[in-house]
């Protein structure tokens, strides 16, 4: 179902109507000719891949994003002083919101973490939240907060531009609230947060998915964009090593690779892309890890669950955004329900991001049902099960004609000296009709998203 | 916390990144010089000297064969060999890629748009008026990067790349010890300014191998690698 037109859209559509439309073809042509690439592996292969864009954004009333927007900043305050706590004091643990078997079976939880205490108390400067709009509520419900490494914010930013530039009628004409003050919003947070020295971005290198937009927040931000072989930690600090031999000390680093792959010393061994000892400065205080290491705990499908207890608990407030209902199979009223209702329900694995680990209950075959309750109740900690929620698709330019697509937001916070919530995000839509898995990962195209105001 | 180390925010340049801005300086001259240098032989091949083309790349130290002058531009161009623009400009736009963040955003949608260019049109056949434009490209991006005002380290590591490319094209193109001489002391002036401690580099010998050496080893001089953090602690207070 596609979302009734607001008088925002409607705005838009009459304007549409009158602009050059055999302009539209520029935007492919831009994205190729800047490589803004979401690369792909496929069968072992690297496939440079431009992002698919649609052109017809997603017009959220002002109104509506303010409501949005403190939902949003009051989740991420919880979210971490979740994370303050739980390597902390474990005072919700002990207070009985959330049992202690979550978070110690947690596959993101670090015990060997406790106690440390990372700059200004920040540990998740950059968060994705990901949102559909419920077509039958009409309210907009979270379906994951994504507090380790969320990418995807430099395809609105540099669509954004493009837009402008091929279609001024738009921004002329319709009061669309600026996003490119992301950049100046992501180097004030890191100046926060630095420890003394260089601001780096920490890339896996250019065969990473996302490699174009780790290039890209170097860019804006004005920070050193580094592989891990280009730091080194001495004495627990760590140092960017220059060209003429010598070594810049790092206080803040923007890493765009998971705790796995860190830190050879602390994590996996075989990582190539990390540095050694890094986790060491870290928890010496030396370095700020922009999110911090153990962050995963926090964004785990399981966790999720309690994030609205966690609103109440820590902020004392009412939660201004709901989850999708969502059952722990781990509690055995939920598993009985879980088990009975499999085949309206959605499955997902904790473990898997991206869109994987995702499992339709009426998709399933009879095998594929039995196969996913035997694992059910052999491990019910690595399941949650979420009512399937009926979003709205939007109108999407497929082949020359609007068609309905499933979409949902990634909404952009940064955690500074100040929390702030990015004045649109990255709108992720499925490609074929009917599917709802729209993540970049599983081919999805995007569009970008505008607050208007009337 | 820091001890006597500065507290510096701003970009700094790895040895990583030095090198490949430098290698992306290399390659874009390349690609252009060996595009000059493939249409004027293109020109001879057609009925002056049709073995012209077979003598460009014996410089080079590749043996090409062709039947005819489009076929020569198809080998100059799509050959399986090292100096194919095809392959020296997918090296250029893999250097412009793990660099773009330090680039002007024209110069690297150019290099990329030309290297669409080439890629789609593999199985066509090559045309002479399409390499000139992409000779004009070229001369583009290396006047983009050098137009940009207050000229970031960045800039002078590619501007190293094309001097100590193009030395080396004059010496195994054309003998040109005498001609590399007199510009060398421009690539000492960019060598230095990136690197204080780097020497002069002086050719005394007329041994073209010998010159080929020591301009290619310039860069060696200028990425060096790592000294202590102790040590640059002393070089920091040292400069005040």
């Amino acid at each position: 179902m596609i979302e009734p037109v607001s008088p925002e859209l409607q705005n838009f559509y009459d304007i549409f109507d009158s602009v050059d439309k055999s302009k539209i073809p520029e935007f492919k042509d831009f994205l190729e000719a800047n490589a803004v690439n979401f690369n792909l592996f496929k069968e072992g292969n690297f496939i440079e891949r431009s992002f698919p864009f649609d052109m017809i954004p997603r017009i959220i009333p002002k109104k509506e994003f303010d409501h949005l927007e403190a939902g949003i900043v009051q989740r991420v305050k919880a979210l971490n002083a979740f994370l303050n706590d739980v390597y902390g004091e474990q005072r919700i643990i002990k207070d009985g919101i959330v049992p202690r078997e979550y978070i110690d079976s947690a596959v993101g939880f670090l015990p060997t973490f406790m106690g440390v205490v990372p700059s200004r108390g920040i540990r998740t400067h950059i968060s994705g939240i990901d949102l559909v709009k419920d077509s039958v509520s009409g309210e907009w419900v979270i379906l994951e907060d994504n507090l380790r490494v969320p990418s995807g914010v430099s395809y609105p930013l540099t669509i954004r531009r493009a837009f402008r530039h091929t279609y001024p009628e738009f921004f002329e004409s319709m009061k669309i609230s600026k996003i490119k003050q992301y950049g100046d919003q992501l180097k004030a947070a890191m100046k926060y947060v630095n420890t003394g020295g260089l601001n780096v971005v920490l890339t896996p290198g250019r065969y990473n998915s996302a490699y174009y937009e780790h290039s890209y927040l170097a860019k804006i931000t004005g920070a050193t964009l580094a592989l891990g072989e280009d730091l080194v930690v001495e004495n627990n600090e760590v140092f960017l090593c220059v060209y003429n031999g010598e070594r810049q000390r790092v206080g803040a680093i923007y890493r765009r690779l998971d705790d796995d792959f860190l830190d050879p010393e602390e994590f996996d061994e075989e990582s190539l892309i990390g540095v050694p000892h890094l986790a060491s400065a870290y928890r010496a205080g030396n370095v700020a890890i922009m999110n911090s290491i153990g962050n995963g705990v926090a964004d785990d499908k399981g966790i999720y669950y309690f994030v609205p207890q966690m609103v109440k608990y820590y902020l004392d407030e009412e939660p201004l955004l709901k989850n999708a209902p969502t059952y722990l199979p781990y509690y055995e009223k939920d598993r009985e329900y879980v088990l009975a209702n499999i085949d309206k329900l959605v499955i997902k694995d904790v473990a898997e991001a991206g869109g994987y680990g995702v499992l339709f209950g009426n998709r399933l075959t009879p095998q594929e049902r039995a196969n996913i309750i035997e694992m059910i109740l052999e491990n019910p900690r690595r399941f949650i099960a979420q009512e399937v929620i009926e979003f709205y698709d939007l109108p999407c330019m497929i082949e020359g004609k609007i068609l309905p697509r499933k979409a949902d937001l990634r909404a952009y916070v940064i955690y500074g000296e100040e929390v702030s919530v990015s004045m649109g995000g990255l709108t992720r839509y499925a490609m074929e009709e009917g599917n709802y898995l729209v993540n970049s990962s599983q081919g999805g195209g995007f569009k970008d998203t505008w607050v208007v105001e009337l | 916390m820091g001890g006597g180390i500065m507290m510096t925010n701003g970009v700094a340049i790895s040895v990583n990144t030095a090198q490949r801005l430098y290698w992306f300086g290399r390659y874009v001259q390349r690609a252009e010089t060996l595009l000059r240098e493939l249409v004027n032989s293109y020109d001879y091949v057609i009925d002056r000297d049709v073995d012209d083309g077979r003598k460009l790349y014996a410089k080079l130290g590749i043996e090409i064969e062709y039947n005819n002058a489009l076929d020569f531009l198809k080998q100059g161009v799509y050959g399986e060999h090292g100096a194919s623009i095809e392959l020296i400009i997918t090296w250029a736009r893999e250097n412009a890629i793990e660099t773009r963040h330090l680039l002007d955003e024209r110069g690297f949608s150019t290099l990329n748009k030309i290297f669409n260019h080439i890629v789609a049109g593999r199985e066509s056949v090559v045309s002479p008026t399409t390499l000139e434009e992409m000779i004009d490209h070229f001369a583009l991006i290396l006047g983009i990067f050098s137009s940009e005002l207050g000229r970031p380290k960045a800039y002078h590591f590619i501007r190293l790349g094309q001097q100590i490319e193009r030395f080396d094209l004059i010496l195994r193109l054309y003998d040109g010890i005498d001609l590399v001489n007199a510009e060398l002391e421009a690539m000492n002036v960019i060598a230095r300014r990136l690197n204080h401690h780097y020497q002069p580099l002086q050719i005394t010998s007329s041994d073209i191998p010998k010159a080929l050496e020591a301009v290619n080893g310039v860069i060696n001089r200028v990425i060096q690698e790592n000294i202590s953090v102790k040590e640059t602690e002393q070089t920091l207070q040292s400069q005040g």
